[in-house]
This record gives structure tokens, C-alpha cells and sequence, in this order.
């Protein structure tokens, strides 16, 4: 019987949905499930991982987990895995997932898989997945060893609201590693929407030219609700976070509405974003390759479109 | 400071990627140098160039394209270039090329491991921390800027899920690069000249002193069995003309057609 061990996303203290859309998904397959939290005074998201659908919680609350640590948490994950007799270990998409996974891989003799969207059972056999080379082909993986380590793309699962039963599993704090020291965590998490939850995304790109062409934007994503993201450009020219660029090496996201703005449409960043409902691009050059990709494009200067976009939004949604 | 450089051979990915019967169609493709991988190389030129630091590279590929990206590292500025060619590490997974990694790493007494974050055809973003794990040594993925401390230290700055984390790493360590650490320099006609020259060491696992069963690379963990192209998607409506009508018209079907607003 498939054992899954989910491997609790906090964020900022918030518990966010891709734990409920794991645990949907492994109780989807008919495999136990188990959920292992780790951090710093996480006890008030006890009863949030119960309805995330976990039968068994496993948690690792202690000061010294409050900064991320990379060996700390694959200590407690392992941890966590052998008292479970896990042989599924699912991340949802972040950095420390991806940071995580290959070691917990490493020590529990697993294969490891990253950035999958489907996970396939039949009988003993486990097979998964994913995108590769840019988004530019798909793998069908075969797994060979008796476990298997995943990290899942965000929106490849859908959370069913199943709650799970209350049984808590303390962990032991690990060691420290003394080797590699975190010191400070310089945090541009500025409160807004995080992009891998919103259902409607936003997009910054070059054309945007500057800080005004970015708060015009700005302001069209607030309207939205939406969260706000970026192209590399953007992100280098230091208008944008790191933590809000899309594409390869940033965020994938997949949401209802991803809106383009000003972005050229080169092959890292689609490959950020072209699993997304419904794409619309802002862009004055017709032949920008973008247009490749969106369901709807506007051909036109950014800085005369988005007002009218606002404009015409505010009209429809009031 | 000892500094080895892994450096992959992957498919351009600019270039047209065709699939047919579950396998990827060679023809027509073209193989560059991993990106993540100019980005490891840049920083290991520019430890060199800053510290002193000796610089090796090491790919494991075979084929003429493998010779010519260990030669475009000669030119960006690396010492020493070390080509591990076998066929049996042909449908090798992270595991495996990690394994072999492992043993070139012992072979040389190095203080310093710097690969890509992820290679680009695989987007897997795991061999570096593999080999860490196998080394026992410190490892910090994602890295955007590495000084060093002391002898025995640097320190890097990772992007993190919350922001930029700095750690203290002791040396030996493994960092693995995001692109946004540098920008890899394009290599000068001099540098493309002396490249030319370099002799690369090449070794099969046997002159690694390694075999087929140390590194498991006829039981991969995980092996690609099939090969699909990806959804793609379909150009849409395009619309050109008087801007307030064609943005109006757009947020229309938006909230009507696609029902999206
Ligand atoms: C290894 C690697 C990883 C990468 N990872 C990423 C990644 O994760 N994410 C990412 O985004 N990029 C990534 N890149 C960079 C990528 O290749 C592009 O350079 C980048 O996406 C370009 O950003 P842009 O579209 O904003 O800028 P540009 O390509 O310069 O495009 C700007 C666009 O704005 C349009 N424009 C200009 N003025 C206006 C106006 N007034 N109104 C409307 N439109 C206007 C132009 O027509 C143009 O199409 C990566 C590159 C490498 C090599
Ligand atoms: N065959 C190889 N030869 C040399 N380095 C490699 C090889 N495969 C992977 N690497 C290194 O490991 C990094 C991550 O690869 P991957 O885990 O496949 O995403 C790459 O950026 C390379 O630096």
C-alpha cells in the first residue's frame, strides 16, 4: 500500500494550499497519508493540517527551525519518513523544496523527481510526469527504486476539502549544522499575494521602461487582486524582487489569468507560465513572440493600454 | 583555494525540439553549454581572478560538441579541463553522474565545488546537492554571490523562498548557481586561441579508478521512458487598431468568453 508523506509548505507562518492539494491527490490514489511540519512555533497549524487531509502529523517545532536550514529540515523529514514507512515524498514547489528533496533522496536510497505534474500508480509501479528542456518536451519517468522523492509543480493538483484525522507525532529538533551557518534571511516578502496562489497573475516586463512604467502596472494587478510578477529583465534592472520573477529559474505558476505586459516572450520566461487558463500580452510589437502563446493580445503602447484596461475592468467588475 | 567547475553538454533549447515515437529527434539539433553552467564557470574564473584560486572543470559527455564546451571554459579564463567519456554513462541519472563526480573530486583535493543550479535538459536542479550528500560536505543551492571569508570560509547569498538568505559555509563545500550571480563573459580571441591548444585529461571509469557497479550506472534510480511533446499552445486572438476599442473589446471577452474577470 502506498505510503505518502507531504511535506508541510509554511510560509510567513501560513500553511499554503499545495499541502491540502497533495494530500488530495495521495488520498485520490488511495495511499495512507501523513503530513511533517517543521519550523518555529507552528503548533496553531495543527488543526489546519488535519483538514489539509493528513492522518498522521508529524512535527518538528523548535526555535533553531525558525530560519530555513537545508540539512535541519532534511533531518526532519527523513525523520519523519522512516517512522511513516513513507515510500512517497511529495514537496510543493518552492526553494526549499527543491534544496530538500534531493538530499532527503539521497539518505533514504530514493529516486528523485522534480517539478512533476502527474503521478501515476499501477500495482507496484510508480511512474511520473514532468516537463523538461524548457517546458519544451515531456518525460514519462519510470521509477526503479523502492522510493520516491517529488517535488510537484504549483496547480498540478486540486485541493478536495477531505479532512484528515488528529495524530500528532512529535519530532526531536536535529543537530545544528555547523557547516553551513544561516545568519540572516534579508526578507522581500512585502505582504503582498503570493504569485503561486493567485488565481490572477500580473506581469512586468521590459517595456515597462521604468519605476512609473512599473507602478502603473502596479496598480492594474492591485485592482486585480492579483498577484504581481516579473520578467528577469526586470528583476535585474532591480525594479523588481527576485522572488517575483517567473519563468525557468523563478516561479511557475499556472492560474486562471496570466497577463503579459510589456514582456518579449523569450522561451525561460513562457516556460514560467504557459501552463496558465488564459493568457493575455501587452505588447507594441506585433511580431513579439509572446503573441505565440496568448489566447488574447493587444497590440499596443503599454503606457496607453493599461489605463484603458483599468479603466474598462473597473466598469465590469465595479 | 581549489575550485572544480562541473560543466554539462545540453541541447539548445532555443532551437526547434522535435519528438516523434516517443524519442526526441537528434537530427537537427545543436549542443551548447549548459547555461547554469557559464554562470559556474564565470564565478570560478572570478574567484581566480580575485584570489588566486586554481580552476578545473569537469563534464562528463563524450562527442566532439563535449570537446568544444571545455574548450570555450579555457577560453572564459579556467586551468584545467577533465572529460569523463564512457558508454555506460549514457541513460545515467543524477545519481550516477554524481557518483563519478564524487570520484573526480577525490582524485583532486579540491576546496570548492561550483556547478549550475540545473542543466537544461534535464531541469532536474539535483546533481549538485547529490554530490554534497555523498561527500558529506556543506552545500547551498541557488547561490547569487559567493566571497570568500578566510582560508576556510565563504560566504554566499541564496534566493530563498522568503527573501535571500546569507549562510557561512566551511570549506570543503558545494554551491550550486542561479543565473542571476553573473554575467558569463564571452570569451576573447586570444582565450579562443590558447583554448585551442589545452590538453584535456579523458578518462573512462576504469582510468578513474571507478567501475560500472561503483557507480550503479547500469541501475539507474529512475530511467525516461518516453518522450511527448508538450501542449502547445495555439496563438489566439491577436487584435490591432484603435487602442481603446481593441482593450475594450478584450476585457469583453475576458470576462464573457473566457469568463477569466
Ligand atoms: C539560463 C537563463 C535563465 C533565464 N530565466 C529567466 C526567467 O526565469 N524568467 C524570465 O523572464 N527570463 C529569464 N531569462 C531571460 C530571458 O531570456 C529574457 O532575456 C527575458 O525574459 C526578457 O525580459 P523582457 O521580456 O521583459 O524583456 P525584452 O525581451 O527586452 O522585451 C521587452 C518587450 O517589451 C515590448 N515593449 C517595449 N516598449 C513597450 C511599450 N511601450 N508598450 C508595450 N510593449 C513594449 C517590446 O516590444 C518587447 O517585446 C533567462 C535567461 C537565461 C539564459
Ligand atoms: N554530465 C554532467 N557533466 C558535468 N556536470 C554535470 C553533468 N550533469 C549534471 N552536471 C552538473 O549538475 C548541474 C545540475 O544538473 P541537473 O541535476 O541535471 O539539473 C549542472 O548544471 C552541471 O553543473
Amino acid at each position: 500500500m502506498a505510503k505518502v508523506l507531504v511535506v508541510a509548505d509554511i510560509r510567513q507562518g501560513e500553511l499554503k494550499s499545495s499541502t491540502a492539494e497533495l494530500l488530495s491527490k495521495a488520498r485520490a490514489i488511495g495511499a495512507q497519508t501523513a503530513v511533517v511540519a517543521i519550523g518555529a512555533d507552528i503548533e496553531s497549524l495543527i488543526p489546519a493540517l488535519v483538514n489539509a487531509g493528513s492522518d498522521i502529523q508529524y512535527i518538528a517545532d523548535d526555535p533553531g527551525l525558525e530560519l530555513f536550514s537545508a540539512s535541519s529540515y532534511t533531518s526532519c523529514v527523513v525523520d519523519a519518513a522512516r517512522q511513516f514507512g513513507a515510500n512517497l515524498i511529495w514537496f510543493g514547489f518552492s526553494e526549499s523544496g527543491k534544496a530538500v528533496a534531493p538530499r532527503v533522496a539521497t539518505r533514504l536510497d530514493a529516486s528523485c523527481a522534480t517539478d512533476i505534474t502527474d503521478i501515476i500508480l499501477s500495482g507496484d509501479k510508480v511512474e511520473v510526469i514532468r516537463p523538461a528542456t524548457a517546458n519544451k518536451v515531456v518525460q514519462r519517468v519510470v521509477v526503479n527504486a523502492e522510493r520516491l522523492v517529488a517535488v510537484v509543480r504549483a496547480g498540478a493538483f486540486e485541493a478536495k476539502a477531505v479532512a484528515g484525522t488528529l495524530n500528532v507525532v512529535r519530532l526531536s529538533p536535529p543537530a545544528r549544522d555547523l557547516k553551513a551557518v544561516i545568519k540572516q534571511i534579508v526578507s522581500d516578502a512585502s505582504g503582498d499575494i503570493d504569485l503561486a496562489d493567485a488565481k490572477i497573475v500580473v506581469s512586468v516586463g521590459r517595456g515597462a521602461k521604468d519605476e512609473a512604467g512599473v507602478d502603473l502596472i502596479r496598480e492594474l494587478a492591485n485592482d486585480l487582486k492579483a498577484g504581481f510578477g516579473s520578467s528577469r529583465a526586470m528583476v535585474d534592472a532591480g525594479f523588481m524582487a527576485h522572488n517575483k520573477q517567473v519563468g525557468q529559474t523563478g516561479k511557475i505558476v499556472a492560474p486562471d489569468l496570466y497577463m503579459a505586459i510589456g514582456i518579449s516572450g523569450a522561451i525561460q520566461h513562457l516556460a514560467g507560465m504557459n501552463g496558465s487558463k488564459v493568457i493575455l500580452a501587452v505588447n507594441k510589437d506585433p511580431e513579439a513572440p509572446i503573441f505565440n502563446v496568448a489566447d488574447y493580445g493587444i497590440v499596443g503602447d503599454l503606457f496607453e493600454v493599461v489605463p484603458i484596461l483599468r479603466r474598462e475592468i473597473k466598469k465590469i467588475r465595479g | 583555494m581549489k575550485i572544480l567547475t562541473t560543466v554539462k553538454k545540453v541541447v539548445d533549447v532555443e532551437l526547434n525540439i522535435k519528438v516523434e515515437n516517443g524519442a526526441i529527434v537528434e537530427d537537427g539539433l545543436q549542443y551548447v553549454m549548459n547555461a547554469w553552467d557559464e554562470n559556474a564557470v564565470e564565478a570560478s574564473v572570478q574567484l581566480q581572478e580575485h584570489y588566486g584560486s586554481e580552476t578545473t572543470l569537469v563534464s562528463i559527455g563524450a562527442g566532439e560538441d563535449n570537446d568544444k564546451i571545455i574548450r570555450k571554459g579555457f577560453a572564459m579564463g579556467i586551468a584545467k579541463g577533465i572529460q569523463i567519456d564512457d558508454s555506460s554513462l549514457a541513460r545515467a541519472d543524477s545519481f550516477i553522474f554524481a557518483r563519478v563526480l564524487q570520484k573526480v573530486y577525490e582524485k583532486g583535493n579540491y576546496d570548492l565545488v561550483i556547478t549550475g543550479k540545473q542543466a537544461q535538459d534535464t531541469d532536474n536542479g539535483q546533481t549538485g546537492i547529490i554530490l554534497a550528500e555523498y561527500l558529506g560536505l556543506p552545500c547551498v543551492s541557488n547561490v547569487v554571490s559567493i566571497e570568500t571569508l578566510d582560508e576556510r570560509h565563504i560566504r554566499v547569498t541564496r534566493l530563498g523562498d522568503t527573501g535571500k538568505e546569507i549562510l557561512e559555509l566551511e570549506l570543503p563545500a558545494v554551491v550550486t548557481v542561479s543565473d542571476s550571480i553573473n554575467v558569463p563573459r564571452l570569451p576573447a580571441m586570444r582565450g579562443i586561441m590558447m583554448a585551442k591548444k589545452k590538453s584535456i585529461e579523458v578518462m573512462d571509469l576504469n582510468a578513474l579508478g571507478t567501475s560500472v557497479d561503483e557507480v550503479g550506472s547500469a541501475a539507474p534510480r529512475s530511467e525516461i521512458v518516453e518522450y511527448m511533446t508538450s501542449k502547445t499552445r495555439q496563438a489566439g486572438k491577436k487584435f490591432e487598431g484603435d487602442v481603446a476599442e481593441i482593450t475594450s473589446r478584450v476585457v469583453y471577452l475576458l470576462a464573457n468568453e473566457a469568463r477569466v474577470l
